[in-house]
């Protein structure tokens, strides 16, 4: 498949570009700045990276993960099937900020109005409890403005309590390259974890952090901080503890050797992995 | 004291409303109180009737014996603020919040003036200064003069005081956790500029025995406060994991529960029980400690007063039954705390609908003209906070914790989502750009700092490693590079009654405010969308 030709408003000159799209599949790694596009007056900016020749869409990644102008992003995944978006390539995987600044990462795309956002917002996010009360609402204060000022956020239903039997549970968390900022997803599911593990009464909750190597397509090698994953076992750890969890039964562990990338998918490598065992 | 009531003319700021529209300038911006004075009206330029107000009341003195009602109107610059006591009224005799707890004459009501909806105007400052020849306990040396070590009886000596309403706020270097331990901060700090000459001072700067930094605030309102005290309710991941990096809150020591960081504008103090220590020992120079029943006093106090703009001098009434449901203090007791209000329905601070044609009132003079003008004006207003999208790029600790750099988010949808008070519910501290170089405003009255971060540091995110800054901000708490220049958003009620605005009082009046993010954003507003938002956050 050969993607269309397209023109890049901001880089100065008008750059015409074609390549071979990649297979559904493909596994990419590489570092780059990424490229901000304005999708209308009325929705968030969308982002993407090109690398080859080709543009891949950073959109959704997990809240860590959403690009910055003025940093390179480190992108790493797979090329997904189906539709583009943001004007780019779709991938599952992962984009990480790289922490330092880089000046030259400074585009941000005019709307054109042919790439359009879509607007989130209370009526698409949340569960369908949610959803509906807000809609609920929404239709009683087109009718009542007074009531334009009670929450439309309805608090999301509790998270039953776990309930035997008790068995092992594990979680992996992941991270962006260098940092110890779990994704909001992972955090929430860690939350239940520790929960899980008072309930349950745990003899052993073990976690483990480590650090990784990415291993780019071009040949070159990006290897995390000495220490990352001492870092990332202890602040998971020290959340445990603060959430409840019996740090006399936590034990806590790292392997500060950077597991070694292939590039494919390394950025599962970087990780915390908690254990509890009842 | 009686409830305020407001005579029936304000044939000046009707005048002056159609004065600005002609001009399409906003006299929010402080010509109305210039024009009040040139037409003669009393001192804080209200048009109130003598017998209805008399202006010493307007000052609440330590030790004084009154009863603050359950409700009260207060004249602020552009019309009244009610401050609402939801626990009814209370007698100040005695009590600790109204009572001298120190050394030099202080009480908490000394810099949370009823009448400033709980805040301090500078306004009120001057006044305080001009009626008493500088000798209140508001100008005590410790942190009412520029340093201590200035002659006090000058006025140059209490300038960012008179001209800004800014405090000296002396921290230790480096940093001390709220047990007192000491934090390891990931730069250094060297004094480029100092023109109060108190951070090179031998016994209070920084090369002192006890090494200090001094940087000049605001005092925040000590209103609403079940906003600021509630854990967010529908930030992810949870109520008690910060969103910025996915760590926990802090915890009350107190209660062992975790704490929301909204109260300071550094987050240093939690609570208010801790926040009234802190300020009983540094402001009120209290050599002995608070005991638990003048903790309780104040704690008590400070959580259940409500404070909130409810009269306009052209818009008229802003509580009852045709006006907006999220106005006046009312709504504040009565609505849910720490909710976001980012989204169709509740537009942060409720709907603005009824005021988008206001219908004309009964004598269709030019007071019930101005009136309605004004009404939608402040509608528009509230469309422009909350819908009018623009970038908002290179925020510190905002862009970079995980919604993208650039952002691009209205008012309203971005950083001041919390349901009717306007702040970041996140909880959010960021450097919008108030205190840190190239975006803060030319500020010769400030000091000026160097901050050098290590290597191993993470840099702020858009600065780098070598920052200047007039106030390190949140990172004078926590030591940490990224936190250079960070500040909590705070509530955006009873504006009109406690200019300037922002922790360093850079925008003098409303107008200021609205330039200082246009230009920050570069957003583009037109001059009448300008008036529009200053109209509209001059009745929140």
């Amino acid at each position: 498949m050969i993607r269309g030709f397209f023109v890049c408003g901001l880089y100065g000159l008008a750059v015409l570009a074609s390549a071979a799209e990649p297979a559904p599949g493909t596994a990419i790694s590489f570092l780059a700045c990424p490229i901000a596009r304005d999708t209308g007056p009325d929705t968030d900016l969308c982002f993407f990276a090109e690398h080859d020749g080709t543009r891949y869409a950073l959109v959704n990644p997990p809240d860590w993960g959403v690009p910055q102008l003025k940093h390179r992003v480190l992108v790493e995944g797979r090329v997904k099937e189906g539709a583009s978006s943001c004007g780019a390539v779709g991938i599952e995987g992962r984009a990480s900020v790289m922490a330092e600044i880089d000046n030259s990462c400074d585009v941000l795309l005019p709307f054109d109005d042919v790439i359009k956002g879509v607007a989130g917002g209370v009526f698409n996010n949340g569960t369908p409890q949610q959803r509906a009360l807000a809609q609920d609402l929404a239709r009683r204060a087109a009718l009542d403005p007074r009531l334009s000022i009670e929450p439309a956020i309805a608090e999301a239903p509790p998270v039953p309590p776990p309930v035997p039997p008790f068995e092992r549970r594990t979680q992996t968390l992941l991270y962006p390259f260098d940092s110890d900022r779990a994704s909001g997803p992972d955090m929430v599911k860690l939350k239940e974890l520790a929960t899980f593990a008072q309930v349950a009464k745990a003899r052993i909750v073990t976690v483990a952090g480590y650090r990784a190597t990415s291993h780019l397509s071009d040949g070159n090698d990006l290897i995390e901080r000495p220490g990352m994953a001492e870092i990332r076992a202890k602040k998971i750890a020290a959340i445990l503890a603060a959430l409840g969890v019996n740090a006399a039964h936590t034990q806590v562990s790292w392997e500060d050797r950077a597991i070694l990338g292939s590039g494919n998918d390394d950025w599962r490598n970087r990780k915390a992995e908690v254990i509890v065992e009842p | 004291m009686k409830a305020v009531t407001i005579d029936d003319n304000s044939a000046s700021a009707v005048a002056n409303w159609y004065s600005m529209k002609s001009r399409l300038k906003s006299l929010r911006g402080g010509a109305l109180l210039a024009a009040a004075a040139l037409t003669g009206i009393g001192a804080a330029g209200l048009g109130f009737a003598a017998a209805e107000y008399d202006a010493t009341e307007a000052w609440w003195k330590p030790g004084d014996a009154r009863l603050m009602p359950a409700s009260a109107d207060y004249a602020d610059a552009l019309g009244r603020v009610r401050v609402l006591n939801a626990a009814g009224s209370l007698q100040t005799k005695d009590h600790a919040f109204f009572t001298a707890l120190g050394s030099n004459g202080r009480a908490c009501v000394t810099c949370h003036q009823p009448s400033n909806g709980m805040g301090l105007s500078v306004d009120t400052v001057r006044k305080r200064w001009q009626d008493t020849a500088g000798k209140d306990p508001l100008f005590a040396a410790i942190d009412g003069s520029n340093c201590p070590n200035l002659p006090q009886q000058e006025r140059t000596s209490h300038s960012l005081l008179l001209d800004r309403g800014l405090f000296r706020v002396f921290l230790p270097w480096p940093p001390r956790a709220g047990d007192g331990s000491a934090v390891e901060p990931e730069f250094t700090i060297e004094v480029v500029r100092d023109p109060t000459g108190c951070n090179t001072d031998p016994i209070y700067g920084l090369n002192s025995k006890s090494p200090t930094i001094s940087v000049f605030r605001r005092p925040r309102p000590v209103a609403n406060l079940k906003y600021l005290l509630e854990l967010p309710h529908g930030v992810p991941p949870s109520d008690f994991l910060f969103y910025n990096d996915k760590s926990l809150l802090p915890r009350n020591p107190e209660t062992g529960g975790f704490a929301s960081l909204q109260l300071m504008s550094d987050g240093r103090d939690l609570t208010p029980r801790i926040q009234a220590r802190d300020a009983a020992s540094n402001h009120l120079q209290a050599h002995a400690a608070l005991n638990p029943k003048q903790l309780s006093q104040i704690e008590s106090f400070e959580i259940q007063v409500y404070s909130a703009q409810s009269f306009d001098k052209v818009g008229r009434e802003l509580t009852g039954a045709d006006s907006p449901p999220g106005l006046g203090p009312e709504a504040l007791e009565k609505g849910a705390p720490a909710r976001l209000g980012n989204n169709p329905i509740n537009r942060i601070f409720g709907s603005f609908a009824m005021w988008q044609s206001a219908p004309a009132g009964s004598d269709g003079g030019d007071a019930d003209r101005a009136r309605r003008e004004f009404r939608e004006s402040v509608a528009r207003g509230s469309d422009i906070f909350y819908v009018r999208r623009f970038i908002i790029n290179d925020v510190g600790r905002y862009n970079d914790k995980g919604l993208g750099n650039p952002f691009k988010r209205s008012c309203g949808s971005g950083c001041h989502n919390t349901l009717l008070m306007g702040m970041d519910l996140a909880p959010g501290y960021m450097d919008l750009g108030l205190n840190n170089l190239p975006w803060a405003s030319a500020r010769p009255d400030l000091p000026l700092f160097k901050v050098v971060c290590n290597s191993k540091s993470a840099p702020q995110s858009y600065l780098g490693r070598i920052i200047y800054t007039h106030d390190p901000a949140r990172a004078l708490i926590t030591g940490k590079c990224a936190d250079v220049g960070a500040s909590m958003t705070q509530q955006s009620r009873s504006l009109a009654a406690r200019a300037p605005y922002f922790m360093n009082g850079s925008a003098a009046n409303l107008r200021e405010l609205v330039d200082f993010y246009d230009r920050r954003f570069n957003i583009g507003y037109s001059e009448s969308e300008k008036v529009d938002l200053v109209n509209f956050l001059s009745v929140l």
